[in-house]
């Protein structure tokens, strides 16, 4: 080639070289994947990011959003296809001690506990997000699961808060006897039924032996081998089969049979904090409506102080290329300022200590942020706690149980055989 | 050279669509077997060989038994449906039983649904099938029919069985409208011979529509099983595969070994055996269709 030629070549190329690099130092993206695309919720992020963005120019805040089911589908397969997203939702206990065990999280303990930003979230509400003592994510917001109730319908009926489960069930009974659906329940997705299953075990096995086997680390001749996850499941099995749930509860939605209580329709329903912002305006709300934690058991061994519930965070991917801005972005997101407006915004507790105040939540939220405040423990969402196969049959045995073709002793001993081999594979 | 030049020009032609083919179809297909040769999970960078481990696993899992009952019976239902009924459907409407306008009509309302996306379709009859509330619990409860009531999607004996139905009224039609085409090819004077010799409908159709379309019915039967052994988005709409198992299939077990219980390795193993399947089955086609051409 002619000198000249290959001289204005070398121009071209070292001037784009010099402005693709001038950009690179200008403008950092960073990708944020969340599980809240509801009108109402994604706004919220919306304007978090705006906000996020015009204080940091130099950063760029590309967001998605999936909802609750499909987001099990979409992260395994980002995870599989090594295309993490830098901040990237999850829930707490097992699920999130996945990402860290397979090297996806990036371990933020020194960021979090090194500064102030230890001050923003209770130790309860971090606990869930631990792994071998490391700390590898940030709650958004803590949650918890109420028995709700209408309280027109109860009065109607002469029934009073029960204060064990013994009167829970005979309140259940006295709605039957009155014509009055009791409970309603949606386990077509049956994570449903989980939330019932797991409170009982948490109620009635001693919590070490519960954390041991959800953890796989009870010895083998032991795991999941303690009386009182029977007795559990037998006390599922037995509110199904007096017939205190609404019928075809295993092809039910979880959502229409919100749909009913808030109609005035059922009596109770088992919902979760997060939830009750979706009964303003309906005809439940002018009915009137409280809630009570699920009663426990006199001679229960497990811990009856525990209330169903978890805290709901986001990782850091242990591979982002830019886990300083990442960590900004979070360290926004749980800003004081930014952790009233979600909950103004969103109607959900969010974990930010301060943030649920008579300005920003309505008396119910407090109330069960107060309620949850005060439990001696939260027994995290089994579903997301137990390992995923055990869970897997967990699961499916409850629609069993509701169907009435397996027998409790039957799902736990599956549970049992899943759990030994997940432990086989693990190398345990 | 110029001779060796214009043959390779045929070769040329279709060479970009043979690279699609392998990058897209049977370069993944070669790269599951090799997967479900390990056992890994989406969530950690971790693979370990298995060599037939997976395998093993799949024969002895009693689930995978179900699904495979399940397919098969999705298969002799959709063919008796979409190959059997939908001939029957169509020889009705190509005899001039009804008039052109009706017949245009009946074509089209009954092809509509194949154009419907799969998830509206699951979403559409969950809401139908709903216990109660649902059209078809409201319409038994009206005509005082409750005791036939049943929750369709929740109860383990009529999980599967619903969904199957919802299959058949989305694909009837379709192969319907293919088999009508195919009707259309059988010359008209044929037909006008037998009806001089005074043949009734019901023996025209058995003596000469069935045996006139014998190689489209041996594409449409083969075509119908293939689907039944795929089938997954309907199926996940509706009941993701339960309640306990009871509608699960291939399909369903498959994204479910992948998707919820992180065993991908596994799951590799499955899809390697609906591919095996289904090859035999275009085999047998194969095989059936030289024997008659």
């Amino acid at each position: 080639m002619k000198p000249r030629k290959i001289a204005s070549a070398l121009l071209i190329s070292g001037f784009s070289l010099m402005a693709l690099s001038a950009q690179a130092f200008a403008e950092v993206t960073i990708s944020f994947l969340h599980k809240w695309p509801e009108p109402q919720n994604l706004a919220y992020f919306e304007q978090a990011v705006k906000a996020f963005e015009a204080s940091h120019p130099n950063i760029k805040v590309k967001m998605e959003a999936v909802a609750d089911e499909p987001y099990k589908d979409k992260i395994r397969v980002l995870m599989a296809s090594d295309q993490v997203p830098d901040v990237y939702f999850s829930w707490s206990g097992e699920f999130g001690k996945k990402f860290a065990r397979g090297g996806r999280a990036l371990d933020i303990t020194d960021a979090v506990y090194g500064s102030d930003w230890t001050a923003v979230f209770s130790e309860a509400s971090m606990g869930p997000f631990k792994y071998k003592d490391k700390l590898y994510g940030v709650p958004i917001n803590v949650d918890s699961k109420y028995m709700l109730y209408n309280k027109k319908i109860f009065a109607d009926n002469g029934i009073a808060e029960p204060k064990t489960f013994a009167e829970f069930v005979a309140a259940c009974q006295k709605l039957k006897d009155a014509g009055v659906t009791p409970i309603a329940f949606g386990n077509q997705y049956p994570w449903a039924a989980a939330h019932y299953i797991g409170d009982l075990f948490g109620k009635l096995v001693p919590n070490a032996t519960r954390l041991a086997d959800y953890e796989l680390s009870s010895p083998a001749d032991t795991i999941y081998t303690d009386p009182g996850y029977v007795e559990g499941l037998t006390k599922f099995k037995e509110l199904n089969d007096s017939g205190y749930f609404n019928r075809g509860s295993n092809a039910l939605s979880h959502e229409i049979a919100r749909g009913s209580f808030s109609a005035g329709r059922t009596a109770m329903m088992y919902l979760e904090l997060v939830e009750f912002g979706q009964l303003k305006g309906t005809k439940l709300e002018q009915d009137g409506w409280d809630f009570f934690a699920l009663p426990g058991f006199p001679d229960g061994k497990g811990d009856q102080g525990l209330l169903t519930g978890a805290p709901d965070g986001f990782m850091v991917s242990a591979k982002s290329g830019h886990p300083k801005e990442a960590l900004e972005f979070l360290k926004f997101l749980t800003s004081p300022e930014q952790g009233a407006d979600y909950v103004k915004m969103t109607g959900m507790t969010s974990a930010v200590i301060g943030s649920v105040t008579k300005d920003t939540a309505d008396a119910a939220t407090l109330k069960g942020l107060d309620v949850l405040n005060k439990a001696s423990g939260l027994a995290l969402w089994i579903d997301t706690d137990m390992d995923a196969r055990s869970t897997e049959v967990l699961l499916a045995g409850s629609q069993a149980i509701l169907n009435g073709t397996e027998t409790p002793e039957q799902v736990m001993a599956k549970v049992r055989e899943t759990a030994l081999a997940v432990k086989k594979d693990r190398g345990e | 050279m110029m001779a060796i030049q214009h043959r390779m020009v045929p070769y040329l032609f279709v060479l970009p669509a043979i690279i699609l083919l392998l990058v897209f179809v049977y370069g993944p297909a070669v790269e599951n077997v090799i997967y479900s040769l390990y056992a890994w999970s989406s969530m950690s960078p971790d693979w370990r060989f298995v060599g037939f481990g997976n395998y093993g696993e799949l024969f002895a899992n009693p689930i995978f038994w179900t699904a495979l009952l399940n397919n098969i019976v999705y298969a002799v239902v959709s063919v008796l449906f979409q190959v059997a009924f939908a001939l029957g459907l169509a020889a009705v409407l190509q005899a001039g039983v009804f008039g052109p306008r009706l017949r245009s009509f009946f074509r089209t309302t009954l092809f509509l649904p194949s154009i419907l996306p799969v998830t509206v379709v699951g979403l559409l009859w969950q809401l139908i099938h709903q216990p109660t509330i649902g059209l078809i619990d409201q319409l038994l409860y009206t005509t005082g029919l409750e005791s036939l009531s049943h929750v369709w999607l929740g109860e383990e004996r009529t999980a599967l069985i619903a969904v199957v139905m919802v299959s058949q009224w989305q694909w009837t039609g379709y192969m319907m409208a293919l088999f009508m085409v195919a009707i259309a090819a059988i010359p008209r004077d044929l037909y006008e011979a037998l009806e001089l010799e005074g043949a009734s409908k019901l023996q025209t159709f058995r003596h000469l529509t069935v045996p006139g379309v014998r190689e489209s019915t041996l594409i449409f039967t083969v075509i119908t099983i293939f689907g039944a052994f795929k089938v997954f988005d309907i199926v996940w709409v509706m009941t993701a595969g339960g309640p306990n198992h009871a509608s699960e299939v291939l399909g369903t077990h498959m994204y479910r070994s992948a998707f919820r219980d992180d065993v991908v390795g596994y799951a590799s193993a499955v899809a390697t055996v609906i591919f095996f399947l289904t090859i035999s089955v275009g085999y047998v086609q194969l095989k059936l269709q030289r024997d008659h051409g």
